[in-house]
C-alpha cells in the first residue's frame, strides 16, 4: 500500500473527524439481553432545553439501571430531519425495544416511526406532537407525552395581560416560523392578547437567537413608540429584547419569555422579565421513558399532558 | 524593491465605494418612505451600536480573502470567545479584563491553528476552517454545557457608551480598527505582501518573502478579531448564547464581497468592507422596522449579495478590457 504524504494524511484525518461528528451518538454503558433497550431520540443537543432533557433521562436511568438500558441521541441542529429519520432506522436495526422520540417535524417523522412500530418496536412521542392525520395515514399509533405549548404561552400572556389596558400595543418576537412549537407559542400569545383586547401591531421571527431577536425588537421599539410589551417565544430572544429595551431607554416596556432557562432566573425574580414558562425539560423525557416501560410490560399508555408552570417574580 | 501587484493600486479606486455610499443613501430613503420612524437619531444610534461584532469579524476576514483564502470559522470562534468570557466571569468569578484576555487568546489560538494548517501544510483554507467551525462550536457547547450565561453589569465596561451622540466605545473602536487595518493594507510592506499572496505569489517569493508567513499572520489575526467581535457582542447583549452567530460567517463573507473585495484574492479594502457591513445592517434593520416577513428578508438580502457579485464580475471584465 502506498504511504500517505502529510497532506493526504490530514485530509483523511478531516474525513474521519467529519464522519465521527456525523455519527455522534452514545453507546449504552453495558448491555444485557434481559433488560429492555430504550432509545431516546431528540432534537439538537446544542439546545439547553434538550440538553436538560437528556440529563434528566440519564439521571433517571442511573437510578433505574437494572430496569432498562438507555441510548441517547440528538441531532446537530433543530431542523435536521434526515438525521432523525436515519437515527430511527439505526435504532431499529440495532435491536432497540422502544423509541422515545421528540420529532423535529410533526409530519415528516411519522412514516419512519410507523415502520419502526411495524417492526415491533414500541414508539412513544414526546415534546412535539405528531400530526394526528398524518400519523393515522402512516398507520402509526403512538401515545403523546408532552407539554401544551399553546396553553403555556397563553398563560404567560395572561400574566402580561393583567398589566395591560384594552387597546395597548404589543408585538411578538417569534421562533423559527417552520417550527411547530414556534407556531403554537405564537398562537398562545395571540389568544391571550386578543382576549385582553390588546392590539398586536407586529409579529416577526427572532430565529430563536439573541442577536437576531435584538435587531428585531429594537426595530419594533423604534417603529412603534407606543409599544407596551414584547412577547418572546423563548428566553434567549427575551434576553435580546431586554438589551434592546435597555438601549432604547424604554424601561416601561414589559417583556415575557418562555422556557425558564438558567440565565433568566434572576431577571424574572427581579421583574426585569415579567414572566416565563417552565416546561420541566428534565422530567419530560422521563415521562416518555416511563410510558415506554409501561407498554413493554404489556400495559397501555394514554396520552399525557406534562406540566407547564408559569414563573413570575412572585414565584 | 518594487512589487508589482495590480490589485493593490486597484483597491484604491474610490468609484465603487462611492457607489456603495449612494446605495446606502438610497436604502435609507426607501426605508424612510416605507416606515414611520426610520429617520430618527435613535435608529442611527442603535444601528451604529449593533455594528461592531460584524465590522470587527468582517475586517479580519477581508485580509484573509485578499490573501485568497476563506475563513468559515469566524462565527463559531466569536461564540467560543463569548462563551469563555461568560463562563470565566459568571462561574469562576474572574475579573472582566482577565477573562477578556483569555477569550482573545482562545480566538487567536483558533486562528493560529487555521494558519498553520493552511500555510505549512497547504491544505485548502475552506476545509481547514470548516473543521475549525465544527471544533470551535463543539467547544462552545462543551464549556457552556449548552447554556446561555447572563452577565448583566459585569460586562458594563465592554458595552460602555461615550458622550458623543450615545455611540458605544465598541463602535468607535471598530471604526478605528477599520482605519488602522486599511492603513496597514495600503501603506505598509505587510499590506503589499497580503495583496501579493492573493494576486501574485510568485513575485512575492522572488522578493524573498515567504507567503506561508503572511498567510499564518492573516489567519491568526482573523481568529483574534473574531474573538474581539465576540467581546463586542457580549458587551452589547450582556449575555453569551452558545448558539450565537451561527451562520454569521456567511453574513461576514457577504459584507466583504459587497464591499468590493474579490473572492479570488488580490483585490479589496477594509473601508469597503465597512460599507458592505453597513449595507447588510441597514437592510436588516430597515426590513425589521418595516415589519417584513422572514421570506421577504431572506430574498431581499440574497438579491443584494447577487447584485454585488455581479458588479464584481462586471468590474473585473471591464478592467481586463482596459488592459487589453
Amino acid at each position: 500500500m502506498a504511504k500517505l504524504n502529510p497532506r493526504e494524511a490530514v485530509l483523511v484525518l478531516f474525513a474521519a473527524v467529519a464522519i465521527a461528528i456525523g455519527c455522534g451518538g452514545e453507546s449504552p454503558v453495558d448491555e444485557d439481553a434481559a433488560r429492555p433497550r430504550i432509545a431516546l431520540i431528540m432534537k439538537s443537543l446544542a439546545n439547553e432545553f434538550f440538553e436538560t432533557m437528556a440529563e434528566g433521562a440519564r439521571a433517571h436511568h442511573e437510578a433505574h439501571a437494572d430496569e432498562y438500558d438507555l441510548v441517547v441521541n440528538g441531532t446537530r441542529n433543530e431542523s435536521d430531519l434526515a438525521r432523525q429519520v436515519a437515527l430511527v432506522e439505526q435504532m431499529v436495526a440495532s435491536g432497540s425495544d422502544a423509541i422515545v422520540m421528540a420529532p423535529a417535524d410533526s409530519k415528516a417523522l411519522a412514516p419512519a416511526l410507523a415502520r419502526a412500530q411495524a417492526a415491533g418496536v414500541v414508539v412513544v412521542n414526546i415534546d412535539n406532537r405528531l400530526d394526528a392525520e398524518v400519523a393515522v395515514e402512516a398507520g402509526l399509533d403512538a401515545p403523546f407525552v408532552g407539554p401544551d405549548n399553546r396553553d403555556g404561552a397563553r398563560r404567560v400572556g395572561e400574566v402580561l395581560a393583567e398589566r395591560l389596558a384594552p387597546g395597548d400595543q404589543v408585538a411578538i418576537v417569534g421562533g423559527i416560523p417552520t417550527a411547530f412549537n414556534a407556531r403554537q407559542r405564537q398562537a398562545g400569545f395571540e389568544d391571550a392578547m386578543n382576549a385582553a383586547g390588546a392590539e398586536i401591531v407586529d409579529v416577526q421571527s427572532g430565529g430563536w437567537e439573541q442577536a437576531q431577536a435584538n435587531t428585531v425588537a429594537a426595530a419594533m421599539l423604534r417603529e412603534h413608540p407606543e409599544l407596551s410589551a414584547l412577547l418572546c417565544a423563548n428566553d434567549n430572544m427575551a434576553l435580546g429584547a431586554l438589551a434592546a429595551r435597555r438601549q432604547s431607554g424604554r424601561d416601561d416596556v414589559l417583556i415575557v419569555g418562555f422556557d425558564h432557562i438558567e440565565a433568566v432566573a434572576e431577571l424574572v425574580v427581579e421583574g426585569e422579565i415579567l414572566a416565563t414558562a417552565d416546561q420541566h425539560a428534565d422530567r419530560l423525557a422521563v415521562f416518555g421513558i416511563e410510558a415506554a416501560l409501561e407498554i413493554l410490560r404489556g400495559e397501555t399508555a394514554e396520552d399525557l399532558k406534562t406540566p407547564v408552570d408559569i414563573v413570575t417574580s412572585s414565584g | 524593491m518594487t512589487l508589482a501587484v495590480a490589485g493593490w493600486r486597484h483597491s484604491f479606486s474610490p468609484g465603487y465605494r462611492g457607489g456603495l455610499v449612494l446605495v446606502l443613501l438610497g436604502l435609507c430613503v426607501v426605508f424612510g418612505l416605507v416606515t414611520d420612524h426610520f429617520w430618527s437619531a435613535l435608529t442611527f444610534r442603535t444601528l451604529a451600536n449593533q455594528l461592531p461584532p460584524l465590522v470587527v469579524a468582517a475586517a479580519g476576514l477581508t485580509l484573509v480573502l485578499i490573501a485568497r483564502g476563506i475563513d468559515l470559522s469566524v462565527g463559531s470562534v466569536l461564540a467560543l470567545a463569548a462563551a469563555v468570557l461568560g463562563v470565566l466571569t459568571v462561574d469562576h468569578g474572574l475579573p472582566l479584563a482577565a477573562a477578556a484576555l483569555v477569550a482573545l487568546a482562545v480566538g487567536g489560538l483558533c486562528g493560529a491553528i487555521n494558519g498553520v494548517l493552511v500555510a505549512r501544510w497547504s491544505i485548502p483554507s475552506f476545509l481547514v476552517t470548516l473543521g475549525m467551525l465544527e471544533i470551535a462550536r463543539g467547544s462552545t457547547y462543551l464549556v457552556t454545557a449548552s447554556r446561555t450565561s447572563y452577565l448583566g453589569d459585569r460586562v458594563a465596561a465592554l458595552g460602555a457608551t461615550t458622550p458623543v451622540l450615545g455611540l458605544s466605545v465598541a463602535f468607535i473602536g471598530s471604526l478605528a480598527l477599520v482605519g488602522g487595518l486599511q492603513f496597514v493594507l495600503s501603506r505598509t510592506a505587510f499590506g503589499r505582501y497580503v495583496f501579493a499572496v492573493g494576486g501574485n505569489p510568485t513575485a512575492l517569493h522572488r522578493c524573498g518573502v515567504r507567503p506561508a508567513r503572511v498567510q499564518f499572520a492573516v489567519f491568526t489575526l482573523a481568529g483574534l478579531l473574531a474573538a474581539a467581535a465576540g467581546l463586542c457582542q457580549v458587551g452589547y447583549l450582556q449575555s453569551a448564547d452558545p448558539n450565537a452567530a451561527i451562520g454569521m460567517e456567511l453574513s461576514a463573507i457577504a459584507a466583504v464581497v459587497i464591499g468590493g473585495t474579490s473572492l479570488l484574492g488580490g483585490r479589496g479594502s477594509v473601508t469597503g468592507t465597512l460599507l458592505g457591513v453597513l449595507v447588510i445592517a441597514v437592510l436588516q434593520t430597515g426590513l425589521a422596522q418595516a415589519g417584513a416577513t422572514e421570506p421577504t428578508k431572506r430574498i431581499i438580502t440574497g438579491a443584494a449579495i447577487l447584485l454585488a457579485v455581479a458588479t464584481d464580475v462586471w468590474r473585473r471584465r471591464r478592467s481586463a478590457d482596459a488592459v487589453s
